[in-house]
């Protein structure tokens, strides 16, 4: 969608993201709450239209977020449903009202609990109607799948996938919103227990508990509020996911490869440009994947891309400089909104301890969501931001 | 009078043991089971599994074909962590048809014996435990 007038986002919010015990709304609300402080919006009555992304947690999850901020009755209030691109997809929204005039403050957030609603030792798949689920169809397999295909296709090996997590870890060390972070060494992540070979453990996102939020609003209104570093929307793009029963690669990624092109001639920004990218890294393998699939790197060259150091500090483009979904878990409908947030603080300069230096200018986010039969993903959201002072 | 209740509630169906007899054939006279293809009489794609209407054209007839029982296993994974209520280790794999059609089926054999790209034949078993804790029985692949 091209964006008929300047979007811009004045602030953000995230949680720490890790085993939490209170349920989804606390979570949701915190990260919408620091957001809109953030903003310099003193008052709920701001606030133009809501959108709340979420995968898991029943009805009504927008409106029981922002009910106890006092937004209820004020502005319309809609929950969005993607699975794991939920979050992201609900900033689009905001984005949208926004662009097309509809609201000049809009907020949009992702929010989820799942470590107090899901059985453990079980992995995600979809409605029972999918034929694929009825066959047992997880996530995890069907990453594995990819893993699989593209280690017999091009000779990796398991170390070289561990890698991600490796980097990713390192990544977050210093990030008080991360989860798992630091040290571990790719013997570790290669001899953790077999999830779906030939993934293992450490090469998955863990199952976690998470909000974050963004606000974005017109040009004038940044103005209004005073943002004195405010992010352009350079463009923000959601596709689904087209359908397949035919042989195809699974070492690609259609759904992300045209959200990356549409994206890219929305924004007249190029993956060259691109300084940092938080990207739907809930396996080590799509990580891996998508260097080839954004452009990051020509494809088949995902691995020397890699192993060269580009998608780290000091390399061509910091991939996961927030730690990724390797790092922070993956609480489905929050992840898409908590990676906007982090990289408008990087571009910000507000990362002390895994701060991208120099300051990035530009930044690409990325979520897919939802394992649909036939199709890579049901639904894809990416957006790029720029700084714009 | 009174304690008649004429509106009993009727009995709860039996869940299905069969997946779909639109898309798996086991013939009654023990001939060799197949999976049913669907080729649209308005456009003539063939489809796995039936897609009605035909997405390319929108057409609502079809000529069923009985597809390829040989296959080859594009990939796998062996599952160690599965679905809520399905027994670990499983397996799964995108089998790929002469007909140019792909299909996410189980394989039935050990994990970690199977190869990209090697030849796999249909064969029909238990592929989960239906709401009556029965076992539902569908297509899998195995080892040609």
């Amino acid at each position: 969608m091209k964006l008929q007038r300047k979007v811009y986002i004045a602030g953000v919010g995230e949680t720490k993201f890790g085993r939490h015990e209170v349920d989804f709304d606390v979570l949701g609300r915190a990260a919408a709450f620091e957001a809109l402080k953030a903003s310099n919006i003193d008052r709920p009555t701001m606030v133009q239209s809501a959108y709340v992304g979420n995968g898991t947690n029943g009805m009504v999850v927008g409106q029981t977020v922002l009910k106890d901020l006092g937004m209820c009755g004020h502005l319309p209030i809609m929950t969005v449903e993607s699975a794991c691109s939920a979050g992201g997809m609900a900033v689009h929204l905001a984005v949208r009202d926004v662009a097309m005039g509809l609201a000049d403050v809009a907020i949009g957030i992702g929010c989820e609990n799942h470590t107090l609603h899901m059985a453990q030792g079980t992995a995600f798949a979809t409605a029972m109607s999918d034929i694929e689920t009825v066959h047992g169809a997880v996530m995890t397999g069907k990453y594995a799948m990819r893993a699989q295909r593209y280690m017999y296709e091009t000779g990796a090996t398991a170390e070289d996938l561990a890698m991600i997590t490796v980097k990713n870890r390192r990544h977050a060390t210093n990030n008080p919103y991360a989860w798992f972070k630091g040290e571990i060494s790719v013997e570790e992540v290669v001899n953790s227990r077999v999830v779906a070979s030939p993934l293992t453990l450490q090469q998955c996102c863990g199952i976690a508990d998470g909000a974050g939020a963004v606000v974005v609003c017109s040009e004038q209104m940044v103005k209004k509020l005073g943002i004195q570093k405010p992010i352009l929307v350079a463009g923000s793009v959601v596709r689904s996911g087209p359908y397949h029963n035919r042989p195809r690669d699974i070492t690609g990624d259609d759904i992300t490869e045209e959200s990356a092109h549409q994206l890219y001639e929305e924004s007249g920004i190029g993956p060259e440009d691109v300084n940092i990218v938080e990207l739907h890294d809930a396996f080590t393998i799509a990580e891996l994947l998508y260097y080839e699939c954004l452009g990051l790197c020509p494809k088949g060259e995902g691995l020397k891309f890699l192993r060269d150091g580009n998608s780290t500090h000091g390399g061509k483009c910091v991939v996961s400089p927030r730690g990724g979904m390797l790092s922070y878990g993956h609480p489905i409908g929050a992840s898409g909104a908590a990676q906007i947030a982090a990289s408008v603080k990087q571009m910000r300069n507000q990362c002390a301890g895994y701060q991208v230096d120099p300051v990035p200018r530009v930044a690409m986010t990325h979520v897919t969501g939802g394992g649909l039969s036939g199709t890579e993903h049901a639904a894809c959201t990416m957006h790029m931001l720029v700084s714009d002072w | 009078m009174s304690d008649q209740k004429p509106n009993k509630k009727p009995e709860k169906k039996p869940d299905i043991t069969f997946f779909h007899p639109d898309l798996l054939e086991v013939p009654a006279d023990g001939g060799a089971p197949y999976l049913k293809g669907y080729r649209c009489k308005g456009c003539g794609q063939l489809d796995f599994p039936k897609l009605s209407p035909c997405p390319s054209c929108w057409g609502e007839e079809f000529e069923v074909v009985p597809l390829s029982r040989r296959g080859k296993l594009y990939s796998f994974s062996d599952n160690f962590i599965g679905q809520a209520g399905m027994k670990t280790p499983y397996s799964f794999g995108y089998i790929d048809l002469p007909e140019n059609l792909r299909i996410f089926a189980q394989l039935e054999g050990e994990p970690g014996s199977f190869r990209c790209d090697e030849e796999v034949e249909l064969t029909v078993g238990p592929v989960r435990d239906n709401r009556d804790g029965v076992p539902l029985i569908s297509y899998k692949f195995r080892k040609a």
